[in-house]
């Protein structure tokens, strides 16, 4: 007999299970070029973990995504900072943002290919240009949202603006930042597939599309179900270090 | 009552405790204001302003809100500029925040860092202040004791209930070693009895220390019991000057929760007061 909390904390997965198991058993004996049995795509999970094609691909992918995220990410940041605690240049910056940031960053993809040609550097460019939106606008609005009473507390112990900014603003905008942060991480990486998918000829997006090509369903579904469970970890592990960086004071 | 004549009579106030002044000169006194005005847009908030505080001296500020209590507390600082006069202390026009001035705001939990230790809080100050790295734990735990918080060093502000708060954001302003010790309503948000043991540590830290204080309250009864004088300011002056009147309060020190309040002074001083204030608010 399963315990009441037990039942609970597996509650969740009966669904998703009764599913796996109805599609196993409508695609059993069934040939497509879409779809193909749980079993057959575990299968080539297992396949493509053990010959190392899965991992160098993930590795390419999570290079292009991770050092993307490093540079627009980074330099996102940066203006975020600036922007928050200067009002001037916030205005002056202000159209610009606003033009730039809806632009489709995969529209960006074939210039940056006739510029940078295929490889890492198209892909660099294009996860680094998307990531560097959403963190220069949510630490620029963190910024904006330390507590006004600290900033007080700061002019009367009369700190210098690089003190104010080390001791008081950064520290009290961090949690924000943190989430602006693991937003991100999940932007680059679905940016990185796709980037792979469109035009660039590595990583698991091309992976995907060479399965497709190849007629190979299981090899296709096996990625998808991989990129889901790479997204996921990323995104649990993240929250898991907020939780724990930011669990103690965190500014509401 | 005209404001030359509220000058004089407080410059008859004797200073308070053992007559022990600190600084060079006792006779100048630490902070002059001089026919101060400020006007926000095109409001006259603050008018003809003018008071002394001797050194040591305990000053409490009343009044209705939207008088500018707390605008001259950042007079003071000289976060605030004044329209028209001089804030003057030591006789210089004051210019910009300096390290011995303190404030103590009553927004405790928003006056905190959240993400430093209560320890840390404290070190804050002494960062401000250039103190050595190996010099900061000692003086950290000295104003801890002081303030009854030397076994919560390590906890995190948001662990400490509001009066705790208040204390530690006390030791925090006590570690700049203020000459001017600038308090906005530091009790209001406590309960009765918290209010009551903060006011008489709170006088016996500044008197030790020989801090000269001001004190704003919505609270009569609170600025008799600890002011040496207690100012009271009007709301939307006019052509009148903001200083209404102003309390000399002859009470023995220290002070004590049962018998000052019960003192025949106290009881003349807070009919005064009242009596003077519901005439005019």
């Amino acid at each position: 007999m399963a315990s009441p909390v037990l039942l609970q904390r597996w509650r969740g997965c009966v669904v998703p299970l009764l599913l796996l198991a109805a599609a196993e058993w409508c695609l059993h004996g069934v040939q497509s070029d879409a779809l193909a049995p749980p079993t057959r795509v575990l299968a080539s999970l297992w396949e493509g973990l053990r010959d190392g094609t899965l991992l160098g691909a993930s590795a390419q992918t999570l290079l292009a995504a991770v050092g993307g995220l490093a540079i627009g990410g980074g330099l996102g940041l940066l203006m975020g900072l600036w922007l928050g605690l200067a009002r001037h240049a916030a205005a002056a910056a202000a159209l610009s943002v606003e033009l730039l940031r809806p632009l489709p960053s995969m529209a960006l993809a074939p210039i940056a290919l006739l510029v940078f040609g295929f490889g890492y550097r198209l892909e660099l460019f294009v996860v680094a240009f998307t990531c560097f939106f959403p963190m220069l606008l949510l630490t620029q609005a963190a910024v904006r949202s330390v507590e006004p009473r600290l900033l007080e507390v700061a002019q009367v112990l009369a700190l210098s603006v690089g003190e104010r900014a080390a001791k008081i603003v950064l520290p009290a905008a961090l949690p924000r930042v943190f989430v602006a942060f693991r937003l991100s991480v999940g932007i680059a990486l679905v940016v990185a597939v796709t980037t792979e998918i469109a035009t660039n000829p590595q990583g698991l997006g091309y992976a995907l599309i060479a399965a497709q090509q190849a007629l190979a369903p299981e090899r296709m579904l096996a990625l998808l179900v991989w990129v889901g469970l790479l997204g996921w970890g990323l995104s649990a592990g993240l929250l898991a270090l907020e939780r724990r960086w930011f669990r103690q004071g965190a500014p509401a | 009552m005209k404001t030359g004549a509220a000058t004089s009579r407080m410059q008859l106030v004797q200073s308070m405790g053992d007559g022990i002044t600190p600084g060079a000169k006792p006779a100048l006194p630490l902070i002059v204001f001089d026919k101060v005005a400020l006007d926000f847009g095109a409001r006259r908030v603050i008018n003809a302003l003018s008071f002394e505080m001797k050194r040591g001296e305990f000053v409490c500020v009343v009044g209705p809100s939207g008088c500018g209590k707390t605008t001259l507390l950042r007079l003071l600082t000289g976060l605030v500029k004044p329209s028209g006069g001089e804030v003057r202390r030591d006789g210089h026009p004051v210019a910009g925040p300096a390290r011995d001035v303190a404030i103590v705001f009553q927004d405790y939990a928003k006056a905190l860092l959240p993400w430093r230790t209560v320890a840390g809080n404290v070190s804050l100050a002494l960062e401000a202040a250039r103190i050595p790295k190996s010099e900061r734990p000692a003086r950290i735990a000295a104003l801890l004791q002081k303030v009854g918080l030397a076994a919560h060093a390590d906890k995190f502000p948001t662990q400490l209930s509001g009066g705790m708060q208040q204390r530690l954001q006390i030791a925090r302003c006590l570690a700049q070693e203020p000459a001017l010790l600038l308090m906005d309503e530091p009790f209001g948000a406590l309960d009765a009895m918290t209010r009551q043991s903060l006011q008489d540590e709170m006088l016996q830290l500044v008197r030790e220390a020989g801090t000269t204080v001001l004190f704003i309250t919505h609270d009569l009864e609170e600025a008799i019991y600890l002011g040496d004088t207690v100012l009271a300011l009007r709301a939307n002056p006019g052509e009148e000057s903001s200083l209404a009147r102003s309390f000399e309060v002859k009470l023995p020190r220290p002070r004590n929760q049962l018998t000052t309040r019960e003192d025949a002074e106290f009881l003349r001083l807070r009919r005064l007061a009242f009596d003077y204030l519901q005439e005019h608010h």
